[in-house]
């Protein structure tokens, strides 16, 4: 065969117009807390599904770090389980999963043990060898966030942080840090070893299919965007309402509550996708610097009229007696932590200026919801009888992020008949309905663009930490009040009267989701 | 994914005008007294969304059948508005019939409806389909034909179809010679060509590019893709080539893009029967010359090794399985636009 010159390639030709199925480079993944719940809840399931829909590379391998007792086996037995138990899809495919096996290895670990680190190191290489993985790793830290600092400590100690070639990332679970300076201090631990684009801060609600097409809903389509501003837009009330309580999280939740938990991250997420700019493009620090933009567009919260937290007693959720928040395993019998706040907000931008977001978010409350609901101003004129318009409310175009994914507009109808009388009619875009196809688990998506190297979904330090100034000044003005009389609210209702009061004063009203 | 799939409606019809006003009946819920159709009362509260119109054309009673369990499994991902024809060019005596049916589906609580209407036309109405079919699609979303044989190039219907569709859709493992892709090249390339070329067979090859793709990612091995000087491919023994020819094509016209001619060798290989069973690309580079071979193993499976020089760089097992025919026209139907890259590779095959 006849012999060609060689020009020098930049890039490999071949990969390009495979959209399709993106695979990502061969890579071990190292999961820190590899025996406990996400593991086996989230991670595994997630590994399996994307191998199962042929997004997993060849040679893709993990390594299952912990201070747990077992044997490779037993490691393999124990995510075997994991995956039969919590996949999306079932029935698991013997084939695929044997596939995802056969990348599994455990290494039993002290995480602050530095020799440790050596056998640790020496594993990576076997799989490199092995396994054509060429020094890319993923390093999951999915254990309590105190171990943090020193599993970051050690990998950069012990070399495997940057030896081996290939590209080095790390992937942090919520909650990034307690306050604004821990948070700090987190990401400057970080740094020490890793570079902020090889950081991937995972907020799990960014990865739900719904959240990002809130952003094509926007920006794809040509016709909400002119309306998208104060002009048009009366309020916007941000929900994520849960009907379950603590679990058996009482410990955990005693010290974060329901603004740590919950208005600090996702809520604030939301908001963020809700308000920001058209971005230029897709890339990640184009979309994550207009995300920031809006939160650094907050006008500052005065937290003794816009904010109000609360506590549940005990109620009744979906027929079912439950206790209050301080019967609850773990939990102080006169503790103080809330597990409601809400939050009026303003964002001085030209787009938003004097149109108030109202944030909310509660445990056991009556039903589970997580939306971003749109009010539009009223009609400025209607030339119907006032008799006809009697009950007619303005449009609300509500995006669902869970459950039933989807859009609703409501809008004014003419009711059928000889005299003119109007209703309000929802207008439902049920996500499943046009694609029935089960949306993947945020999981899926996230672990997937780690891999690509893709930050887009992933909240940036500057975002985490402006998120933990605004919960900061918050806390602090608790801080300042007398303590709170809790509970305030009784499970199973929709939060305290002081809630609905602060958007009554407005002249609004919360939504039932 | 729990699933459920009910029939609800079935009439014959043999006027237009029935035909769009039994669709109209079912697409909504209502009957002509206003009344809750059947269909209505199943889609009751739900929304009901349509992405396409598909148009496929069946030769013959069986291949509707199989068309029609294709396109059930098919909504899942993608409803539609589905129209089915069957156009016996006969001398029988002129007749048409029209089936207008709704189609309930449940996967995982979700409940979609989607309509089916199968045309069947003896005589000169099979000529004329296409003016049938015009006043059934809806509007406003894309129109895709999927001829699942072999498409009849030269007959009437073929390029009346073409010209109401936005895609074309073929399976050029159906038999196609090199006579057939030729025709299919030309239909792509057509001055102000409407409908852009989808194929099954493409879509078939895109985890065997994958791998290949996959072999060059590695570091420093990029710069012996830039060395590729021959390609031979292995199929299978029954004499369908297609597939063979498009990966051929594919790799040829990827290393043209950069200036390099890459000659291509096809072999009859009795591994299996059909398809591609191996291919290897030479290369040269600084570690020697270079094999990276592919071979298609029973169970799904493919090997991959890569040698340069003396040494063997890496030896892998990946999936391979074959993927049923609704996954296929499901990749088919997402793509946008013509594929530049599928031309390319058939024009590359051709050459």
């Amino acid at each position: 065969m006849a012999q060609a010159a060689a020009p020098a390639l930049t890039q490999n030709i071949l990969r390009e117009g495979l959209i399709l199925s993106r695979t990502p480079d061969p890579a071990v993944m190292v999961i820190f807390g590899a025996s406990g719940d996400l593991t086996a809840r989230k991670l595994m399931p997630a590994l399996y599904n994307l191998a199962l829909n042929r997004y997993l590379p060849s040679g893709f391998s993990v390594i299952g770090v912990a201070d747990t007792a077992l044997s490779e086996e037993e490691f393999r037995s124990n995510m075997a389980d994991a995956v039969r138990r919590f996949s999306r899809t079932q029935p698991v495919d013997r084939a695929v999963w044997q596939s995802v096996a056969e990348g599994l290895s455990y290494v039993r670990m002290s995480f602050d043990d530095p020799e440790a680190y050596g056998r640790l190191a020496a594993e990576l290489e076997r799989l490199d060898r092995e396994r054509g993985t060429n020094g890319n790793r993923v390093f999951y830290f999915a254990t309590a966030p105190r171990f943090f600092p020193v599993i970051v400590e050690r990998l950069g100690a012990s070399g495997i942080a940057r030896t081996g070639g290939g590209w080095k990332r790390v992937v942090i679970e919520k909650p990034f840090g307690h306050d604004l300076k821990t948070a700090k201090e987190l990401n400057q631990t970080i740094h020490s070893v890793f570079a902020e684009p090889q950081v991937y801060r995972i907020d799990h609600y960014l990865g739900k299919e719904t959240v990002q097409n809130v952003l094509v809903f926007r920006f794809a389509n040509g016709i909400f965007e002119p309306i998208w501003n104060r002009r048009y837009v009366d309020h916007i009330q941000i929900t994520v309402a849960e009907d379950i309580g603590i679990e058996r999280r009482g410990k955990y939740y005693e010290t974060s509550g329901a603004l740590r938990d919950i208005f600090q991250n996702h809520l604030l997420q939301l908001l963020s996708i809700a308000a920001m700019e058209p971005p230029p493009n897709f890339d990640a620090d184009t979309v994550r610097d207009e995300k920031l933009k809006v939160l650094k567009s907050i006008h500052p919260v005065d937290v003794d009229n816009d904010v109000v937290r609360g506590q549940y007693g005990p109620g009744w959720v979906g027929g079912q007696e439950v206790p209050g928040y301080r019967q609850e395993a773990n939990v102080s019998p006169n503790s103080t932590t809330e597990t409601y706040v809400a939050v009026r907000l303003k964002v001085d931008n030209w787009r938003w200026a004097d149109t108030p977001f109202y944030l909310r978010t509660g445990k056991r409350l009556p039903s589970r919801a997580s939306e971003i609901a749109i009010q539009f101003k009223s009609a400025p004129h209607q030339p119907f009888a006032k008799t006809a318009i009697q009950g007619m409310t303005p449009n609300v175009l509500v995006m669902r992020i869970q459950p039933h994914e989807g859009a609703s507009l409501k809008i004014a109808a003419k009711i059928p008949g000889p005299v003119m009388r109007l209703r309000t009619v929802n207008m439902d875009f049920f996500y499943g309905s046009s694609f029935l196809v089960e949306s993947p688990d945020a999981y899926e998506r996230l672990v997937l663009d780690c891999m690509l190297g893709d930050p887009t979904l992933f909240a940036r330090e500057d975002e985490v930490e402006r998120a933990w100034g605004l919960a900061d000044t918050i806390e602090n003005g608790w801080a300042a009040q007398p303590a709170p009389d809790f509970p305030n609210y009784p499970a199973g209702t929709w939060g305290p009267e002081a809630a609905d009061a602060l958007i009554e004063r407005d002249g609004r009203r919360w939504r039932r989701p | 994914m729990s699933s459920n799939h009910t029939e609800l409606t079935v009439q014959t019809f043999v006027d237009v005008h029935a035909i769009q006003e039994e669709l109209e009946q079912v697409r909504w819920g209502l009957h002509s007294d206003g009344e809750l159709s059947e269909a209505a009362q199943h889609a009751a509260n739900e929304a009901r969304a349509s992405v396409l119109n598909l148009i496929a054309v069946v030769g013959n009673e069986a291949e509707k059948d199989s068309v029609i369990q294709v396109l059930d499994r098919l909504s899942v991902t993608n409803p539609s508005r589905t129209l089915i024809l069957l156009a016996q060019h006969t001398k029988d005596a002129d007749k048409l019939e029209a089936q207008v049916s709704a189609q309930d589906r449940t996967e995982s609580g979700h409940r979609v409806t989607t309509e089916r209407v199968i045309l069947h036309a003896h005589g000169e109405p099979a000529r004329h389909l296409a003016s049938l079919v015009t006043p059934l699609l809806i509007s406003d979303i894309p129109v895709v034909l999927w001829w699942p044989g072999g498409p009849q190039f030269d007959h009437p219907l073929f390029d009346d179809l073409c010209q109401l569709a936005d895609r074309l859709v073929v399976d050029t493992d159906q038999g196609f010679d090199q006579a057939d892709l030729r025709r299919l090249l030309e239909v792509a390339r057509r001055e102000q060509a409407r409908a852009s070329i989808g194929d099954l067979n493409w879509a078939r090859l895109i985890a065997w590019r994958h791998v290949a793709a996959q072999c060059f990612d590695i570091p420093g091995v990029l710069d012996d893709l830039a060395g590729t000087h021959g390609v031979s491919i292995y199929h299978g023994s029954d004499g369908s080539t297609a597939q063979a020819s498009l990966l051929g094509g594919w790799i040829r016209s990827r290393m043209a893009t950069v200036g390099i001619e890459v000659p291509l060798e096809f072999r009859a290989d009795d591994t299996f029967e059909h398809g591609i069973c191996r291919f290897v690309i030479y290369t040269s580079g600084d570690d020697g010359p270079g094999r990276f071979s592919f071979n298609r193993l029973r169970g799904g499976r493919l090997t991959v090794e890569i040698r340069l020089g003396d040494q063997e760089l890496a030896r892998r097992t990946v999936r391979l399985e074959a993927r049923p025919p609704e996954e296929l026209l499901g990749i088919e139907l997402t793509l946008p636009g013509h594929d530049t890259l599928f031309e390319e590779a058939l024009a590359a095959a051709l050459r």
